[in-house]
């Protein structure tokens, strides 16, 4: 990727909502606002998700008929929150199904 | 309410980190959706990333430096409330079902109290009663009924299953619901954030869904849960439970007695009932064992806030209680504001109220504005317009022409009482904001009122020009009489006119003048050696205030006379007035009198032991005397009447130097017996003769205060004089001088030195 297509790339996606996973198990889901080399990323009116602890699972597991069970993310609202480039393991970009080119 | 200065710092403090709370709207979205897809962009990102050059960055077109710096930083543990590092999973890190010995039920219902006062006293709820797991466990998820709240949700756990529990649970409901209503409360009026109180809720509703009603039956049934455990738990444990019940029970009486403004007596039983049971309450605290491990700062990170982890403030239950029952002491003292007599008893019953020591706590002095300005309304039943007409009759206008209602009817536009009416109404519209702002600003914390007055004198300052025009347009078309006076080194008469009006404005602008440097003595804002300059400037003042209630009381006189001279003129309300008025100007002259000699004592014997070196300035090395002067006459330099003393005056008049000590020592003598004698006949005064129907016990201890301040003046002197005789070297007179914070003053404003002999 060059220069100049890799700064069109990441200004497209200034104001999507994205994704972020942390290295902890959180996922933090906010609109992006910012970004530079390291990686460091800006979310704005963000909400942070956190996975169902152990117990819970298996509370859970117990209590369900079938072989699987779903649970909810626990989540709470953060605002504007800055997640360093090297705490995320992974990032999503939110797309709507219907405008996603095939 | 477009009140000058007192709305800024509001909009500052919505700019403070950490208020941020959700949007009403924003529940947390859903994240399984059927029409949204998350596609990895990851490695993609990453690539795109590496190409940019060191410092540059990507960034959308509105986000600006001051949004990065307001942001919370993810996985440091200093800011990030949600960093899990090696914790165990919060929730369970304590189980809300476990049974409780009625004495841990105990413990955590007095640290709850403690959390509570820690609250009221102007700590956040995420430090106070948000690190409880019983309150977490009742108000996430926002219970929809009142059988909704219950610790386990879900769980087909019946609530009455352990009365210990119920116990538990009744007490949290009634303390959250008055919170709530104490919140409320708090945000409906002027206060300030970060200094008196934290307002933010962190998105949970102090169950605000669930009715009152629903709350006060379960704290009934679970009053009688536990007297049905007598027999099983011991009594005195049950007794001390039901009382912690029962003052929830009665606390939400009470947060909810505004109701009852117009029946005083009804809004101060709960008051009332309050400080019955609460020496038993205290006494029966030996018998708590707290429960520590069902609070955790842990819980901070649940809480929709983007501030950083803070631990638990922790209050001891003595501390605590004693701030119940100041809470409790100074609402039922509130009440009687209600009683309205008139105008000058409310503000000294405000003035006094706000200036106990220890200041009463922010709900109850929002509560003191709630009665005082509610709808609009003067204590719930008054116009702004009775008031303000009670207080010009007070004052300067009794029994006047301007004042009688019977103006508005007049229709004529010729006959002079159409003006009347028409200019009087012009200047109540002026001068109700400036006025009711004393009253409000009264309520806010000492450095604000002070401050706050500093920026209303300019109100005052502008009024007085309307009032002057007005005093003169209406002066015109009634055709009023000057009165002649005759000084005696002159040789023609000079004519002068009551000007009712601008009289009234500059007897407050006096006041405030006084009020602000007054304040200043007692939040310390002058450094020692200052204090002969300010009680100079004080005096000054005070003289001003003192020539000016003079002058009214001869019109006072005057129309006291015209109305005597009528004959035929029997009506008894407006003899009873011009008594009011002769009442007041005799309060005010010697009010005035006591503040203008004592400042002329103090400002002496300052200057005195300036002179002897007794007082050392601190080392200024950037400051110079002028600049000071300029600073601490800032807030009057606006003011046009009385005139500014320029530095060098200011200067003459505090070092006096063409004054031997001698001589200023007898100044001082002098000044300070009149002060005595003023205070003596102050201190015999009655409720009504010195204007405090209704607070005159706290007027008359500060009226003391300032007689024992008289005394220590006089011995202050007579010490110095006697070391003076014993030493005649000057620079070495074996004492040396102590200045005493304001609290170990007699009185706040009246800072007398202590001269103690050198060991």
């Amino acid at each position: 990727m060059d220069k100049d297509e890799a700064h069109e790339y990441l200004s497209s996606l200034l104001n999507q909502i994205l994704r972020i996973y942390t290295t902890d198990g959180r996922m933090f889901r906010g609109t992006f606002k910012c970004t530079d080399p390291d990686r460091n990323i800006v979310l704005g009116n963000s909400h942070e998700y956190r996975q169902p602890s152990e117990e819970e699972r298996s509370a859970a597991a117990a209590n369900a008929s079938g072989s699987s069970t779903t649970l909810d993310m626990t989540s709470r609202y953060l605002g504007l929150i800055v997640v360093p480039g090297h705490h995320i393991v992974k990032m999503e970009a939110e797309q709507f199904l219907s405008q996603m080119k095939t | 309410m477009a009140d000058f200065g007192v709305g800024v710092p509001d909009e500052i403090a919505r700019l403070s980190l950490g208020q941020g709370s959700a949007p009403q709207d924003t529940l947390p979205p859903n994240i399984r959706s059927e029409g949204v897809v998350a596609v990895d962009i990851t490695a993609k990102f990453s690539d795109a990333v590496k190409t940019l050059e060191p410092g540059a960055i990507v960034k959308d077109g509105f986000f600006t430096l001051f949004d990065s710096v307001s942001a919370l930083e993810i996985m440091d543990p200093k800011m990030d409330s949600g960093c899990s590092t090696t914790d165990a999973e919060v929730e369970h890190l304590y189980d809300v079902s476990r049974p409780l010995l009625p004495e841990e039920v105990l413990g955590i219902i007095d640290q709850l109290l403690c959390h509570e006062m820690s609250w009221h006293l102007g700590y956040p709820l995420s430090q106070t009663l948000f690190t409880s797991f019983y309150i977490e466990a009742l108000s996430m998820p926002d219970p929809r009924s009142i059988q909704e709240a219950t610790f386990i949700r879900n769980g087909g756990h019946d609530p009455d299953e352990q009365p210990m529990l119920q116990v538990l649970r009744a007490y949290c409901l009634s303390m959250l619901k008055s919170c709530g209503y104490v919140n409320e409360r708090i945000k409906s009026e002027h206060y300030y954030e970060e200094e008196d109180f934290v307002t933010n809720t962190y998105n949970r509703t102090l169950m605000a869904n669930l009715p009152t009603s629903a709350i006060r039956d379960v704290l009934i049934e679970a009053m009688a849960a536990l007297k049905s455990q007598r027999g099983s738990v011991p009594d005195n444990l049950v007794d001390a439970l039901v009382l912690r019940l029962e003052l929830r029970h009665i606390f939400l009486d009470a947060v909810e007695c505004p109701k009852h403004m117009k029946e005083p007596d009804l809004a101060k039983k709960p008051w009332r009932e309050g400080l019955a049971i609460l020496p038993a309450l205290n006494k029966s605290h030996s018998l708590a064992s707290p429960v520590d491990e069902a609070f955790s700062a842990k819980l901070q990170r649940k809480l929709a806030s983007t501030m950083p982890p803070r631990p638990i403030v922790q209050l001891e239950f003595d501390v605590a209680f004693g701030h119940l029952k100041g809470l409790f002491e100074d609402g039922l003292e509130l009440i009687d504001v209600l009683h309205y007599r008139d105008s000058q008893c409310l503000l000294t019953f405000v003035s006094t109220f706000q200036a106990k020591k220890p200041q009463p706590i922010v709900y109850v002095r929002t509560l003191l504005q709630t009665f005082l300005f509610d709808a609009m309304e003067v204590l719930g039943s008054m116009s702004i317009r009775q008031l303000l007409d009670d207080d010009f009759a007070i004052l300067t206008m009794p029994a006047h022409q301007y004042l009688d209602r019977l103006n508005d009817e007049v229709e004529a536009v010729q006959d002079p009482r159409y003006a009347m009416a028409q200019q009087m109404e012009l200047f109540r519209t002026r001068a109700a904001q400036p006025f009711l702002d004393i009253l409000r600003t009264t309520c806010q914390n000492r450095c604000r009122v002070r401050r706050t007055l500093c920026h209303l004198l300019r109100d005052w300052e502008s009024l007085q020009v309307d009032a002057e025009e007005i005093d003169q347009i209406l002066q015109v078309k009634v055709k009023e009489q000057p009165t002649m006076h005759w000084p005696s080194m002159s040789s023609g008469g000079v004519e002068s006119y009551s000007l009712p009006l601008s009289s009234w404005t500059y007897l407050y602008k006096l006041r405030q003048m006084e009020q602000i440097i007054q304040l200043g003595f007692e939040l310390e804002v002058y450094q020692s050696d200052e204090l002969a300059g300010m009680y100079w400037y004080l005096n000054y003042i005070s003289k001003s205030r003192l020539h000016h209630t003079e002058r009214i009381k001869s019109f006072v006189i005057k129309r006291v006379e015209e109305t005597h001279g009528q004959p035929g003129n029997s009506d008894p309300t407006i003899a009873a007035q011009l008594q009011r008025s002769l009442m007041y100007t005799r309060l005010s002259l010697l009010d005035a009198a006591v503040t203008w000699e004592l400042s002329d004592s103090l400002s002496c014997l300052y200057t005195v032991l300036n002179r002897l070196k007794l007082i050392k300035a601190p080392p200024r090395p950037y400051g110079t005397d002028e600049l000071r002067y300029e600073i601490r006459m800032r807030p009057f330099a606006p003011v046009g009447l009385p005139v500014l003393p320029t530095f060098e005056e200011f200067t003459a008049g505090t070092l006096q130097p063409d004054t031997g000590i001698d001589e200023l020592f007898e100044y001082a003598e002098r000044a300070v017996e009149g002060a005595k004698r003023g205070f003596e006949a102050l201190s015999k005064m009655t409720a009504e003769e010195s204007f405090s129907v209704g607070s005159h016990q706290r007027w008359a201890s500060a009226t003391k205060n300032g007689l024992k301040s008289c005394i220590a003046t006089k011995i202050a002197i007579s010490a110095v004089q006697k070391a003076m005789e014993k030493s005649k070297d000057l620079d070495n007179l074996k004492i040396k001088v102590e200045i005493p914070t304001p609290q170990k003053a007699y009185h706040e404003s009246w800072i007398v030195p202590k001269i103690l002999p050198l060991a």
